[in-house]
């Protein structure tokens, strides 16, 4: 019998009940017999028991209706409810209690389910209603509720932190673009000052030999001054001489006349001697023709002299003129000298300068190159360990423009000599290695794993800080190498 | 079920604060099921709920364009949460603020619909008697049919967007 179910025991306790009333009512009309009240009251008892197994098979089927409900509740499916509850009947609470009970359960769970699938849209100022919901089921929603408003904190954060990705990738791409440019200006800018600087090393030698050129031309020239000088006082000699021979000569055709007077004077007097004299006269004669050619060689020998002092006067002038062409070009040539002597050193001065500048120029580069190198790693965050950047950040400090430059290259030729020279290459190689620590770190764990990221985060700054030494260093090189 | 509807009197009702209505409908409005909160306040039996369309409870006083919002959220699946001003059996009316979510079937497709109402905030109540009665209006005025409901949903939009939220940011946040 405990195995019956409860429904089935009180059909079989009504049963039994039943059997024992009719075996009861059979041995009461044997002892005393049929009458009519006995058969009223019997047949009542019968319709009694009838409405009792009724209203049992009612209650069942209520109860079998609550029981399914409870059995979909159970299952998942709270949708069903008990409808039609007559009023007053056994099962009316129970029913109503099941219905409530089921109302307060459906509520939550479309109120937990709305909160959060707009939570997840964003729509965080859908909360879930509470009023109207009891006990457990408020304080569970009350709890979705603190949850919905730290989603919407964590939705914010997440917000707040895609856009600052998204700006920092932005700025990270755009930045390593500008670089390049600065870059690619500044590779353009060095190779212009190569050449700017080998022209103004030749013009600075070309001008150095050209002043010694200089200097020889102007002692040349005040070589022929001199000459010009002595030559011009030769010829006031000649020409002071030249008017001696004229007095000389001024005295010969005098004594040629006097010469000729006498002979004249002597063939008179031979003429009066007469035959005496023919001897005489022939002499006088002789001599009046000697003096005759004295006098016109005399007269010869002047006008060759007068046509000489001409001559020499007109060299006299020929001369000064040549001293002052001579003295004013020496003024000319001593300036220009000067002049260029003062070129010479500005020369000089700028091929320092052009130096500096490109050393400058060139140092500026490869802090652009180091500023783009340190890109290139942080962009493999974002970009991977296979991108373009990944690759470009695996560079070593040998192979870089600044480590080709200060091992092999100009660096070292220029610079090889000085204390911050040897400054650079420690730190040189800490950014690079510690970038390519970052890098190494960056394995499948990282996006979930904190302390992979400190590390990473640890040897980035560590890149940075060896990165301001080697800019430190770069500076010193070109202060110690051209001074402030 | 044709229930003639009450004549509406100025009397209200007004729900306790944790009174919590349940009902649901199937696809067409047709009532199947009332909580005991529901037929207490509606004044109904709960063989008269059951059947009758959930709309014997529409009060005059509420705008058509209300209604055809609520119902062309709930079928495209969304839930909707109103400001609705009822009608009760005997003529009075009561406030409810609604929340109505569609019920899935085992495919996902709506098979009916499950409703809450609760006791709305009096400060809402205002709110929405100002803005319903603009709109109930608006709808008068247009003569009813589409050119009605157009006017009276173009007035709760430019409500909207004088205030700079939407609808369900509005309503919840009032």
């Amino acid at each position: 019998m405990t195995n019956l179910s409860l429904g089935s025991r009180i059909h079989l306790l009504a049963g039994v009940a039943f059997l024992l009333y009719v075996a009861f009512a059979f041995l009461g009309f044997r002892a005393a017999g049929a009458n009519g009240w006995m058969i009223t009251l019997m047949t009542l008892s019968v319709v009694v028991f009838i409405l009792m197994l009724y209203t049992l098979h009612r209650i069942q089927v209520a109860l079998a209706r609550i029981t399914a409900r409870m059995e979909e509740a159970a299952g998942g499916n709270l949708a069903g409810r008990i409808t039609g509850i007559r009023k007053g009947a056994a099962t009316e609470a129970a029913a109503w209690a099941l219905n409530d009970l089921l109302d307060q359960v459906e509520a939550y769970f479309r109120e937990t389910n709305a909160a959060f699938e707009h939570a997840q849209k964003g729509l965080t100022f859908r909360k879930a209603m509470t009023s109207g919901l009891h006990g457990a089921f408020r304080q569970s929603l009350e709890r979705v509720n603190v949850s919905v408003e730290a989603m919407a904190d964590s939705q914010r954060l997440v917000q707040k932190e895609r856009l600052l990705a998204r700006v920092g990738e932005l700025s990270a791409v755009n930045l390593v673009k500008d670089l390049k440019t600065i870059q690619d200006f500044l590779v353009a800018q060095n190779q212009d000052m190569r050449v700017v600087a080998n022209l103004s090393r030749e013009t600075a030698e070309e001008a150095e030999a050209s002043t010694a050129g200089i200097q020889a031309i102007v002692a040349d020239l005040n070589r022929v001054i001199d000459l010009i000088d002595s030559t011009h006082g030769q010829i006031t000699q000649i020409h002071e001489k030249s008017s001696e021979i004229q007095q000389i000569i001024q005295v010969i055709t005098e004594v040629a006349d006097k010469t000729n007077l006498l002979a004249l004077n002597a063939a008179i007097e031979a003429a009066h001697a007469g035959e005496a004299g023919k001897g005489f006269a022939v002499v006088a004669e002789e001599v009046r023709t000697l003096s005759e050619n004295t006098k016109d060689a005399a007269a010869s020998i002047a006008a060759s002299i007068g046509s000489f002092g001409l001559a020499t006067t007109r060299m006299m002038n020929d001369a000064g003129h040549m001293k002052e062409i001579a003295d004013t070009s020496r003024s000319a040539i001593t300036e220009f000298a000067g002049q260029f002597q003062r070129f010479s050193e500005s020369a000089r001065t700028s091929l320092a300068q052009v130096t500096r500048a490109q050393d400058k120029g060139f140092t500026s580069l490869v802090k652009v190159d180091h500023f783009v190198f340190k890109q290139n790693g942080y962009r493999t965050l974002q970009a991977g360990l296979d991108s373009a950047e990944a690759k470009a950040a695996r560079t070593d400090h040998h192979q870089c423009r600044l480590g080709l430059w200060y091992e092999q290259g100009e660096g070292k030729k220029a610079f090889g000599q000085l204390a911050c020279y040897d400054r650079l290459a420690l730190p040189h190689a800490r950014v690079h290695g510690n970038v390519h620590a970052a890098m190494g770190l960056l394995n499948e764990r990282w996006e979930s794993d904190p302390a992979l990221q400190e590390d990473v985060v640890a040897a980035f700054q560590a890149a940075e800080q060896a990165s301001d030494e080697v800019m430190d260093a770069l500076d010193c090189m070109v202060t110690e190498r051209h001074g402030g | 079920m044709s229930a003639v509807r009450p004549t509406p009197t100025q009397q209200e009702k007004v729900l306790n604060d944790e009174d919590f209505i349940v009902s649901k409908t199937d696809l067409r409005g047709i009532i199947t099921y009332g909580n005991r909160v529901f037929i207490g306040i509606s004044g109904y039996e709960e063989s008269e709920l059951l059947g009758a369309p959930h709309n014997i409870l529409r009060h005059p006083d509420m705008p058509r364009v209300v209604f055809k919002l609520l119902w062309d959220t709930i079928q495209a699946g969304r839930e909707i949460n109103a400001y609705v001003k009822n009608l009760a059996k005997d003529g009075s009316f009561y406030w409810v603020f609604a929340n109505i979510t569609p019920a899935f079937d085992e495919r996902g497709a709506v098979s009916g619909y499950y409703s809450v109402r609760r006791k709305p905030k009096a400060a809402a109540i205002e709110t929405f008697t100002g803005i319903y009665r603009a709109m109930l209006e608006a709808e008068r005025r247009a003569g009813g049919g589409q050119a009605a409901m157009k006017a009276s949903q173009a007035l709760l939009e430019q409500t909207l967007q004088e205030k700079g939220v939407s609808y369900d940011e509005f309503v919840l946040g009032v």
